[in-house]
């Protein structure tokens, strides 16, 4: 405090007075409706114009959505006697399970449930820190994943190869999160844990892999005398629908899109001509064209490309025409990937003597496909919502059992509130996809 | 001597090792080896097509596009009538998709870059309204809206006798049939107005070279926009009513259970419109929004340094720098409106997918042409519109070093 002797000899010491409060307009809630809602006459007519506007919105879903609606009903025209400009949701009611399930049989439903249970046990562990062997875990799934879910959604008979299929994707699930128990105990992976407590750890590293072998082969075994003789009842694939075939084709789209679009986008950076003209030729052939042209040839023109005994049926067409749809726009998200990845990676790794494998494995592809990791996330959205396609070739995906339930002679002309509620339940998820692939971009942003 | 002995052996054994290390031999095994598969690959798919259409009788070629078609179609800009060729069935369908999606192409971009100002705006409720409208058009498929606007809006409309009159001016009707408005009658002189449209745009033109050529040389300006403002509308309207005003409208009028008189657009034309044209503009409305908050402020601050007005700087340095990040995705959104309006065959409105690749097939077969056909217009529109693209990019691109 600066303090000052005046000439008479006495000391006069500098105390400032407290500062006065800011006004109170500008502070607190009063203040931020100043600053963003009534900061010119022109702006305050605006918000009040808008507020009525939300107003008169709100209150007329109100109205139809909550006040007027009717829960309980046996018909339509159940619904329409209690109130006759309300919401039906007793339709919906009735129809969620067809909604979510399709028509798959009710006793069987829980293999649905297993199958997605299984598949997001199988990915949980990409969201634990400190987890060595990720990309192992993601390779399994896109292996041997499918085979399980299959043979889990369709059931029956096991050929040979189903069933080594079937039996090693529970081997491996299991060893997966044996692998991550131990990793959360020990700290080490499963591969040296297994190495330390056979006595391998002193022996030479080429040998370590033998008592990992034998580890997964006593597992296989077991899961084969558990699993050996399990079996499900056939489920028709023209049975499945709703919500989970708009799940299950399009995961199945992204999981071979991945590998497809990488195989891709290499393919069509390549230095050789052929290689490269042919990759540019499918790529182009399929984005320029819309997905239901492409649905429409894969159920018209298939059957005319194999031979006459060889025939798919449409829901293995339909698949097969995403999956080629989807890998052309994967491979230009990843060709954008290997196009930031700055060119100065590429000359180190030619100058380190890597193989052009090893430098795309080790060096491009995994800092392209970090880089692109929100644009395949929202690729996956695009795709979620583009399957609702499938329904214009009769597939009884989400959207057709939406509106089968206004065609059904019980709930003839509910066609709104399906829609709406088939509207909310895609929004929900491709809303928490795309809010996720921002926290994704700007936390990738800060790390690099 | 063994040290030449051991060099000898070790070039000898190395020219074959030589031969396969050849970054040029193995490129050229690697692609005879892709070209055999993907070779192989088509004679199997062609041969078992040519096998199945001869099993099944199927003739193929093109010429049944000269043949019968046999049904109607529900709505189309060029005359068309059942007895027309399936040529003219590929022209119709083609008129229609490409109608709706100008129409649609045009509308989204202006609503898009409306809200995505307004995403932009000060106001918070305002910037709030606008970011949810985009996430909720953006977050739901389009063919479920398509079928909303369709099933829920246009298809529970008032009967023609209830037409909902729009404006209140008793020109525009809007039932469960459709919108019906006037439709202009050109008489036998109104060729020479159209003809003075295009005068009018090509004299606006070199008026606008002329005089930024005029600026550059002296530094004087030329009032270019009311000028062409002024010689864009006066011109067509002084020759329109000096040709006598060669134009009549046909007014909708209800006569009986329907409207007569006027034109309309089909309640699936309509549903179609709205859809794509709300949908893609929250698609828009983003990049438009990412393109002006890419212009950095100091950019504005230089501008307002140099003493340049506000609505020069928006003018002169926002927007065209803005445009730069916007044009590119724009322009792809334009070609995702082209190919989306394709699911205008959920709703039946006739569009070149509905008419050609459903219907036609259903009657006359020839998958494989029509296919083709059909393909091959999506894939020229998308080359037109890329190369649209590259010729804008190269020209405003950054002239960096």
């Amino acid at each position: 405090m600066a303090s000052v002797e005046s000439q008479s000899g006495d000391v006069i010491v500098f105390t400032p007075k407290a500062s006065k409060p800011p006004p109170p307009t500008t502070v607190g809630v009063l203040g931020w409706l100043r600053e963003n809602l009534f900061y010119s006459w022109f702006s305050a007519i605006v918000t009040f114009a808008a507020l009525y506007l939300i107003f008169i919105t709100f209150a007329a879903l109100y109205q139809w959505g909550i006040a007027d609606a009717v829960w309980e009903a046996e018909s339509r025209r159940q619904c329409l006697d209690a109130s006759p400009h309300g919401a039906c949701w007793a339709g919906i009611i009735v129809w969620f399970n067809g909604i979510i399930y399709g028509r798959f049989p009710l006793d069987e439903q829980w293999r649905v449930d297993l199958g997605f249970i299984l598949l997001v046990l199988w990915l949980a562990p990409f969201w634990f820190p400190r987890l060595t062997g990720k990309i192992g875990i993601g390779i399994t799934a896109v292996v041997f994943y499918p085979f399980l879910a299959g043979y889990l959604f369709a059931g029956g008979e096991r050929g040979w190869f189903m069933q080594t299929m079937v039996l090693l994707a529970v081997t491996v699930f299991i060893t997966n999160w044996l692998h991550i128990v131990v990793s959360m105990v020990t700290g080490r992976s499963l591969r040296e844990w297994v190495v330390g407590v056979t006595g391998f750890a002193d022996k030479h590293e080429r040998l370590h892999k033998y008592p990992m072998l034998g580890f997964q082969g006593i597992v296989l075994i077991g899961v084969y005398l558990w699993l050996g003789n399990w079996s499900v009842s056939e489920v028709n694939t023209n049975l499945w629908g709703g919500l989970f075939l708009t799940l299950l084709i399009s995961v199945l789209a992204i999981v071979t899109a991945l590998p497809g679009g990488v195989a891709l986008a290499l393919a069509r950076r390549s230095h050789m001509p052929v290689i490269r003209v042919s990759a540019i030729a499918f790529i182009e052939l399929f984005r320029s064209v819309p997905l239901i042209t492409v649905l429409f040839m894969a159920v018209t023109m298939m059957p005319l490309f194999l031979p006459p005994d060889f025939q798919l049926n449409k829901l293995v067409q339909a698949i097969i025409g995403v999956c080629l749809f989807a890998a052309a726009y994967m491979a230009e998200v990843v060709r954008g990937g290997l196009q930031a990845v700055p060119n100065g990676q590429y000359e180190a790794a030619k100058a380190m003597g890597l193989t052009y494998w090893k430098s795309m494995n080790l060096i491009i592809l995994p800092q392209a496909l970090k880089l692109m990791i929100p644009n395949i996330v929202s690729n996956f959205l695009g795709l979620v919502k583009d399957t609702t396609l499938v329904s214009i070739i009769g597939l009884y995906d989400m959207l057709l059992m939406l509106k089968a339930a206004g065609q059904n002679p019980i709930w003839i002309g509910l066609h709104t509130e399906p829609l709406v509620f088939g509207a909310i339940v895609y929004f929900i998820l491709c809303f928490a996809m795309s809010q996720y692939s921002q926290a994704l971009e700007r936390k990738l942003k800060t790390t690099r | 001597m063994a040290a030449v002995i051991e060099r000898g052996a070790r070039d000898s054994r190395s020219t074959f090792a030589k031969i396969v290390n050849d970054e040029r031999n193995r490129s050229i095994f690697w692609q005879v080896i892709v070209f055999g598969l993907i070779g192989y690959v088509c004679w199997y798919l062609f041969t078992n097509t040519a096998a199945n259409l001869e099993a099944r009788g199927m003739s193929s070629g093109f010429d049944f596009l000269g043949t019968n078609a046999g049904f109607d179609i529900a709505w189309s800009i060029i005359p068309y009538e059942p007895q027309d060729t399936f040529g003219r069935v590929y022209l119709v369908g083609l008129t229609n998709t490409l109608a709706v999606s100008l129409l649609a192409i045009v509308l989204t971009t202006i609503l898009g870059f409306i809200i995505g100002v307004l995403r932009l705006s000060h106001n918070w409720l305002i910037s709030t309204m606008a970011a949810w409208y985009v996430e909720i058009f953006r977050n739901t498929p389009l063919l479920l809206q398509i079928i909303f606007w369709y099933t829920a809006v246009f298809s529970v409309l008032p009967r023609p006798k209830q037409s909902i009159d729009i404006g209140g001016i008793g020109l525009f009707e809007l039932n469960n049939r459709g919108l019906y408005f006037p439709e202009p009658q050109p008489g036998d002189l109104f060729w020479i107005t159209m003809l003075a449209i295009f005068v009018a745009i090509a004299t606006v033109y070199f008026l606008a070279v002329w005089a930024k050529r005029r600026q550059l040389t002296t530094g004087e300006r030329f009032p270019v926009f009311w000028t062409s403002l002024g010689i864009l509308f006066g011109l067509p309207i002084v020759v329109f009513l000096v040709t006598g005003s060669p134009l009549a409208w046909s007014i909708p009028e209800l006569k009986g259970f329907n409207f007569q008189g006027g034109t309309s657009l089909p309640p699936s034309f309509l549903a179609l419109f709205f859809a794509l044209v709300i949908y893609h503009s929250s698609y828009i409305a983003e990049n438009v929004r990412a393109g002006i908050l890419s212009v950095s402020h100091g950019q504005t601050e230089a501008s307002y340094s140099l003493g340049l007005k506000p609505g020069w700087t928006l003018r002169l340095i926002i927007i065209p720098q803005a445009l730069r990040a916007i044009m590119p995705p724009l322009i792809s959104t334009w070609m995702t409106v082209v190919k989306n309006s394709s699911l205008a065959v959920a709703i039946g409105f006739p569009d070149l997918v509905s008419v050609f690749m459903q219907t036609s097939i259903n009657i006359g077969g020839h998958a494989i042409e029509i296919v083709a056909m059909v393909m091959l217009f999506y894939s020229s529109v998308s080359l037109i519109i890329s190369a649209a693209l590259n010729y804008y990019n190269t020209r405003v691109q950054l002239k960096e070093r």
